[in-house]
């Protein structure tokens, strides 16, 4: 079911991209213009995505269930916040906020070795990228 | 051949330097914990220090990437030997006979025999890759854009004769590919695609956003979601050497692997991964008793592990001759040589040869390194074995993030890497091969700017491509692997490809 619900959104996914791609233009007095080759690929999309709906052979994706489940939304929730407190906190405190709610849903640490290992790993990772290879990582109101 | 020689010792003028050879030891050994560790593949873990080569020199950066790629072969096999997980995908059958080996208390020489076949194969490759690839850049010298664009088709096309799995779900990754290398401006006009308004896309997606999180952060998602706990076969370890026996088993796969894993490198869509797959059947076919193998066969160490450690050197040939990857490794390298305003292709020897023997010169002492690094130090190795992954995963995270952020500085980039990371992870489950992805996102702007300049350039049209020889060649051999290749799934599967 997933995945013939995933073959429609590439059909109609293929056939949204191919209609802007020819609002862009196809070939003009100075030869082929910007929306040529993209609606070429989205052709593409859209014709395998019938061909992969026509087919008789259909994955059953082995998705994850219960712990599983919720280690995966765990990564996938603390990437969310990471990448939405970033701006505004700054790379270390996000991170090792990030850290934690990882290693306490994810891992099942303790308290104190969750902070323990947040801590060192933000530090760690900080001072070698920001201070020895001089990246420019985001800042918070803090300075840091 | 003497054009061959003395650009070597031009190579090896340009890395003896301190700087340029502590990059390449610092690559190596990155590369070795790199496959040491699973979770964390070559693919990524280049992505991740990309942005960290743009402060180095250009021959400094491309040395250590490529050095990366070549010591993570040599650093897989320890994990599938010891643990039976494969340290990166090249490695995977060499869990096959190389655990069973540890497992029955030979652990040293599978250890050992992978680590002298690789450095064999490995300095084997790069010898080939000294004659050979100026030779095929002094033949694509004389391409224009029509024979650009159908060599880049047929190296796709290639793609997709190699891949596992379906090849409508290739074609449709590669596709997917090509839409997304549209998003931002035009490469011919400036004018905007798919930006919709946003300033953030009006750069265009960022390569290091797609392919950390297509390989970095789907890897993390598949590996939380199981958490496997395994055995450590650490503590059987002893005399790493080979016996004469097990020489006298190992030499002909070695020799056998090289050559395969060379010319299976070479080939779009192949790489050490097909290689190390490939020589693993050969070796089981070709024995006088098969049924040895996955019962602790060296050969089925010696052979893979060569095959996959000369693969490097082939897949390396048709992206700095001709500017065409082979897979997602070279695609990367190839996006960081554009990065660094650099053009490979068949010009790429003739304008840098500092860059390119270089390279050539960095493989001949990565693979010294590399023994060095893999033999009298697989202890060290063994005890970053002992670190569990549920500690590990939260530091790789950090590292993608650093790596994503550090390309533009811009927070959107992470929500690009989250978005591709949960695509590739579904993707995975459905049995989508990405590499084709990756391969086209990167190709995406030279293809179109080759299929627009022909076009300009020809009077009939798209006729341009039949009426030129070289052209129509290149073309019509990719008809024929495509018409070969729906036919084989066709076949296989009884139905639609």
């Amino acid at each position: 079911m997933f995945e013939r619900t995933l073959n429609v959104f590439w059909i109609v996914f293929g056939a949204a991209s191919a209609v802007y791609a020819w609002s862009l233009g196809m070939v003009g007095p100075a030869g082929p213009e910007s929306g040529l080759f993209p609606f070429i690929a989205s052709i593409i999309v859209s014709g395998a995505g019938i061909v992969l709906l026509l087919r008789r052979a259909v994955v059953a994706p082995d998705f994850p269930r219960g712990g599983g489940l919720w280690r995966v939304l765990g990564v996938i929730l603390g990437l969310m916040v990471m990448a939405a407190e970033m701006p505004y906190l700054g790379f270390s405190v996000t991170s090792f906020i990030t850290m934690i709610i990882l290693l306490r849903t994810v891992d099942r640490s303790s308290w104190l070795s969750a902070i323990a290992l947040a801590f060192v790993s933000t530090a760690s990772v900080f001072w070698l990228f920001g201070q020895i290879l001089g990246m420019a990582l985001p800042r918070g109101p803090w300075g840091w | 051949m003497m054009e061959a020689l003395n650009g070597l010792l031009t190579g090896f003028a340009v890395i003896l330097t301190p700087s340029n050879l502590y990059l390449c030891f610092l690559g190596s050994l990155i590369g070795t914990l790199v496959g040491v560790l699973p979770g964390v593949g070559p693919l990524a873990a280049l992505a991740l220090l990309l942005p960290v080569t743009f402060t180095l020199s250009p021959i400094g950066g491309l040395v250590m990437l490529a050095s990366i790629f070549y010591g993570a072969m040599y650093g897989g096999s320890t994990t599938s030997i010891l643990l039976n997980i494969p340290g990166e995908a090249a490695s995977v059958v060499t869990c096959f006979d190389g655990h069973q080996m540890a497992r029955q208390g030979r652990a040293g020489p599978a250890l050992g025999i992978a680590a002298i076949g690789s450095f064999i194969a490995g300095t084997l490759g790069v010898v080939i890759m000294t004659f050979f690839a100026p030779a095929i850049a002094a033949v694509a010298i004389r391409f224009g854009p029509p024979e650009n664009f159908s060599l880049m088709v047929l190296g796709l096309v290639c793609t997709l004769f190699m891949i596992s799995g379906s090849t409508i779900k290739g074609v449709l990754m590669m596709a997917l590919g090509f839409l997304t290398a549209a998003v931002g401006l035009d490469v011919v006009n400036g004018r905007e695609r798919y930006t919709f308004g946003s300033v953030d896309l009006s750069g265009g997606v960022e390569l290091l956003a797609v392919v950390i999180g297509l390989f970095g952060i789907a890897e993390i998602l598949s590996n939380v979601e199981t958490m496997a706990k395994s055995t450590l076969l650490a503590d059987r370890i002893r005399g790493l050497w080979p016996s004469l026996a097990d020489w006298r088993a190992s030499w002909r796969p070695i020799l056998r692997g090289s050559g395969l894993g060379f010319v299976l490198g070479l080939v779009p869509g192949g790489g050490p991964v097909t290689a190390a797959f490939m020589s693993y059947a050969l070796e089981k076919r070709i024995a006088a008793q098969p049924d040895r193998f996955g019962k602790g066969a060296i050969e089925g160490v010696a052979g893979p592990e060569s095959a996959n450690n000369s693969a490097v050197a082939g897949s390396l040939i048709p992206v700095l001759s001709l500017g065409i990857p082979s897979n997602p490794v070279t695609a990367l390298l190839l996006g960081a040589l554009i990065i660094q305003g650099i053009q490979p292709g068949p010009l790429f020897i003739a304008q840098r040869p500092d860059l390119f023997w270089g390279i050539v010169a960095s493989m001949y002492i990565g693979n010294v390194f590399l023994l060095l690094l893999n033999l009298p130090l697989v202890g060290l190795w063994v005890q970053f074995l002992r670190i569990p992954y549920r500690v590990m995963f939260p530091v790789v995270l950090l590292l993608c993030v650093v790596g994503t952020y550090s390309a533009n500085k811009n927070v959107f980039d992470l929500w690009v890497m989250l978005g591709f990371g949960v695509a590739g992870y579904v993707l995975r489950k459905l049995e989508y091969d990405l590499a084709p992805f990756v391969i086209a996102f990167v190709l995406a702007p030279l293809l179109e700017q080759s299929l627009r300049q022909s076009l300009v350039m020809s009077p009939d049209g798209a006729m341009i491509l039949i009426k030129r020889p070289v052209t129509a060649l290149l073309l019509a051999v990719s008809v024929v692997l495509t018409f070969l290749m729906f036919r084989r799934r066709t076949k296989s599967e009884g139905g639609l490809p």
